[in-house]
């Protein structure tokens, strides 16, 4: 695969607007965080009188002014100390990579079921389409992306974990197989929308690609049909595809949050629930911080794959 | 495309989708039917048994394992069975009993001296903190140095409050005294402990996770870290803790009644973060040993089902709801409008509404407290002409003209009750109006002085004892300007002077009494509207034994043995999940 031109440009372009948007949304959320009430009885509960409350406040620098500790806040998440938590006096870095790996073990299975079904199967479809096979996998499909995971994620843990005990009922395990068992049921369901949506795209994308010349020509010049489908056809069929995945992989850090509740998953997701719930502003701010390095990193990862896979995409100003 | 070809890919297409049907139906033919009672018995011993593990499961992780610092009741669950105290909480009735004393404390002529003896077979849990990894001796000078700990301003406890009565905690909090005057260590096995003034409620203190003791030794060696690294004398040690997944424990071989065989089970697993649709199904598989919160429809359905009677237990908690009215705002300044309003409320609407989850009362003090009064007058009951006739009383025959606002909490549960105080209201001519809002602001809210006229209040208790509602919710000593403890801003002199009273008591019979004429006050002049006590249903497997739910510790299985090996009972319905996966081919091949 060659290097394009102005790549490293693009590069340096993306990433500091990375950052600039990172500093904006970490901004935001600082200032929303801390608006939305009394973090000190949040964490201490209904029982603590104003003696330990003031306490608490003054311990955690709560009782200076907002734009102070804005700064200081700023000021260490950019040496990257993202300070403790209010609620559990964890380090926040050290709470989000006990998280991290277990929300990657979830997301990236569901990723990976979501293009091997969603691949295979909208590239089948292509091949014969307007078939009931196309119709029907392809009506099927419209009704994956329709059911939300919070209506399919109950429904197939009460039938296929607590009925017929095919699965385990939600949690996380023990062992590393028994975080593989009890991944998969969660990950298969979040991979029913995200397979769905990829068979539509790789489908339609596969039908232009099929028509095109250079396919026929390959065809005509006696090639082994599949070389011509996977070789030729898919790899240019890919491109939105890429796309779609360097849009999905803040997902993978960010977490599911529905499916991890659901499904009791102790990941990223279920944190930052958690968080905002007992207004952990710290740990509220680690999360956004990480997510929204994950978008930018996300997007950048996307850019370039596109720009690799396809040399027709212009880098730089236009 | 030749047309054979394509018609053989129709072919192939029409026969995929019946496959998926024919698939889907028949795993909707063979689903099982989800299990009636439970799925496994106990082996039918009579006397405890040694051995196996007990499951249990957490909505939360734990927040840490420091009996100083740690309040929440997650992480009291732990710290019971990681630490004793010198005095417990027993049940039946509610009362004080000696744990790591050897007996209750004597008190001295002026009431204000407690003499505690320690038990002499006393020892620390093992630990890398002590010389040779061997837990050393608890002796009197480990009670002196807990407490100055805990009280230190350095520990941030947020148990300080119950302990500050201790004759010069305030000179040795203001760092004017290296240590605390009212605690003397007599001798190897003794501590006395002096108050300021006389104090009945102080012996409750000594029975917190606050004061349990704990080795100088540990907080040195682990200091930040102690929070995760507990070494105490209690009934089982820590063995690993899986942030946010489980805890494991392990019996400790050094616990005092280890010669009588106890704790029975090897050890005790926590699972952490599930909530509680999900540990209802686990439980109902007979994955989790203890049940002790439910969903609504799983509550009925599992209450409707006499195979697990037996094994379950509805109870009062130790905690009181009701409508809190701010006495210093209009219309509630005037104490008719407050006892119209306590007529009003249709409570046994209420319970019904609510599922029959609500155990209704009409006074302050939880129906599981000995101070709570039977006899008491009902006045907080629903009369809709008594109500009447407090309005004309009040000057408000026709109505209070504006509008009131009821603060209530987040959710559909906040919004119900806001919906149900309204209903009710409206038949007397007061029109509510209701806001909701998230747990810190609706504190904050109702805390403030002069804010707000009307919200949903609820008290649980510190520890099993009147004063740990009276004198918290309704002495004028608990009124702030914020964070006010005292969220009705009621204040009354004879009441103050009742609580006051009480709290120096030494006789129980006569402190009762006093308990009693305070409460019958306060309901009269009707600062809350006194609605419920929460009913819980906990439940637990034919296998675990000797457990009860307790009233002040919540999930309390220091004290549980588990009759193994459990058999599974036939006629239970669906399959056992303890196989996860590809439990089917296991069906086969049976």
């Amino acid at each position: 695969m060659r290097i394009p031109a102005g790549l490293f440009e693009l590069l340096v372009r993306r990433i500091a607007a990375g950052v600039i948007i990172v500093f904006a949304a970490t901004t935001f959320i600082f200032f929303l965080a801390n608006g939305i009430g009394d973090p000190a009885v949040a964490t201490l509960g209904p029982n603590a009188n104003s003696e330990r409350l003031a306490e608490f406040r003054h311990e955690h620098g709560l009782d200076r002014p907002l734009f102070e500790q804005y700064v200081d806040y700023i000021t260490a998440a950019a040496q990257g100390d993202l300070g403790r938590s209010f609620r559990d006096e964890q380090s926040v870095t050290q709470l989000i990579l006990w998280r991290l790996p277990r929300t990657v073990l979830l997301t990236g299975m569901a990723l990976f079921f979501q293009l091997a079904f969603g691949l295979s199967l909208g590239i089948l479809a292509a091949l014969r389409r307007n078939t009931w096979f196309d119709t029907g996998f392809m009506g099927l499909a419209f009704l994956g992306i329709s059911v939300p995971v919070f209506v399919s994620g109950p429904v197939v843990l009460h039938v296929f974990g607590f009925l017929m005990g095919w699965f385990p009922i939600g949690g996380y395990g023990v062992t590393p197989l028994d975080h593989f068992t009890h991944a998969l049921l969660p990950a298969l369901t979040m991979a029913v929308i995200g397979a769905s949506t990829f068979a539509r795209i790789m489908r339609s994308e596969m039908v232009d690609v099929l028509g095109a010349d250079y396919v026929r020509t390959a065809r005509a010049k006696g090639l082994n049909p599949s070389r011509v489908v996977l070789g030729h056809a898919a790899r240019n069929a890919l491109l939105p595809i890429v796309t779609l995945i360097g849009l999905r992989i803040p997902l993978l850090v960010a977490g599911a949050i529905i499916t991890e509740s659901i499904f009791n998953w102790p990941g990223m997701g279920r944190l930052v629930i958690e968080a905002i719930r007992a207004l952990d502003v710290p740990l509220i701010m680690g999360v956004v911080v990480i997510t929204a390095v994950a978008v930018q990193f996300g997007n950048i990862l996307a850019d370039v794959g596109v720009a690799m896979l396809d040399p027709r995409i212009r880098l730089g100003k236009s | 495309m030749p047309s054979t070809r394509r018609s053989s890919e129709s072919i192939a297409g029409v026969a995929g989708l019946v496959v998926l049907a024919l698939a889907a139906t028949v795993t909707a033919l063979f689903v099982p039917d989800a299990p009636v009672g439970p799925r496994f018995m106990g082996a039918g011993h009579e006397t405890p048994q040694r051995g196996g593990t007990m499951v249990v499961w957490h909505e939360t992780d734990i927040r840490g394992t420091d009996p100083q610092v740690r309040f929440d009741t997650v992480s009291g669950q732990s710290i019971k069975l990681l630490f004793e105290c010198l005095l417990d909480y027993e049940t039946d009735p509610i009362r004080l009993v000696p744990r790591l004393a050897r007996e209750m404390p004597e008190v001295s002529e002026d009431g204000r001296t407690f003499r505690f003896r320690l038990r002499e077979d006393l020892h620390f849990a093992d630990s890398e903190v002590f010389e040779g990894g061997r837990g050393r001796e608890l002796v009197a000078e480990d009670i002196r140095w807990s407490l100055e700990h805990m009280l230190h301003p350095d520990t941030g406890s947020p148990g300080v409050t119950f302990f500050e009565l201790i004759d010069g905690v305030e000179a040795f909090r203001e760092g004017e005294a290296s240590h605390i005057s009212g605690i003397d260590v007599v001798d190897r096995y003794t501590v006395d402990i002096t108050l300021t003034r006389p104090d009945q409620t102080f012996l409750f203190s000594m029975a917190m996770p606050f004061a349990a003791p704990v080795p100088h030794e540990a907080y040195e060696h682990y200091g930040e870290e102690i929070g995760r690294n507990p070494v105490g004398t209690g009934a089982y040690l820590l063995e690993r803790w899986e942030p946010g997944i489980f805890l494991d424990f392990v019996r400790n071989p050094n616990y005092f009644l280890a010669h009588e065989g106890q704790p029975y089970p090897d050890r005790i697993h926590f699972e952490l973060n599930l909530d509680r649709r999900t540990a209802t199904m686990r439980f109902r598989n007979g994955e989790v040993d203890h049940l002790h919160r439910t969903t609504p429809a799983d509550y009925h359905e599992l209450r409707s089902q006499p195979e697990w009677e037996p094994y379950s237990e509805e109870s009062v908690k130790t905690i009181i709801w009701g409508v809190g009215m701010n006495t210093e705002l209009p219309p509630f300044d005037n104490r008719h409008v407050r006892r119209a309003v306590a007529f009003a409320i249709n409570r046994d609407r209420w319970r019904r509404a609510r599922a029959n989850r609500l155990a209704l009362t009409g006074q302050p003090i939880p129906a599981n407290l000995p101070s709570y009064d039977p006899d008491l007058p009902g006045q907080h009951r629903y009369d809709i002409d008594a109500a009447r006739e407090e309005m004309r009383l009040a000057g408000f025959a026709d109505g209070v003209p504006d509008p009131v606002t009821f603060w209530t909490g987040e959710g559909d549960t906040g919004r119900f009750y806001g919906e149900l105080v309204q209903a009710d209201l409206r038949e007397i001519g007061i029109d509510i109006e209701i806001r909701q809002a998230a747990f810190p602001v609706f504190i904050q809210q109702t805390t403030t002085r002069r804010t707000t006229p009307m919200y949903l209040a609820g008290w649980s208790m510190d520890y099993p004892d009147a004063s740990s509602f009276l004198d918290i919710l309704f002495h004028t000593r608990s009124i702030r300007d914020e964070n006010s403890q005292n969220k009705a801003f009621y204040s009354n002199p004879e009441v103050d002077r009742l609580l006051d009273e009480a709290r120096v008591e030494r006789d129980r019979q006569r402190r009762i009494r006093l308990y009693r004429e305070a409460s019958a006050i306060i309901v009269a002049d009707a600062p809350w509207a006194f609605v419920w006590s929460d009913l819980h249903m906990e439940m637990w497997q034919p296998y675990v034994r000797n457990f009860r739910p307790h009233p002040v510790w919540d999930n309390f299985y220091r004290d549980v043995w588990l009759d193994l090996p459990r058999e599974r009972v036939a006629r239970a319905g669906g399959l056992p999940s303890s196989i996860p996966a590809f439990a089917p081919l296991g069906r086969l091949l049976r």
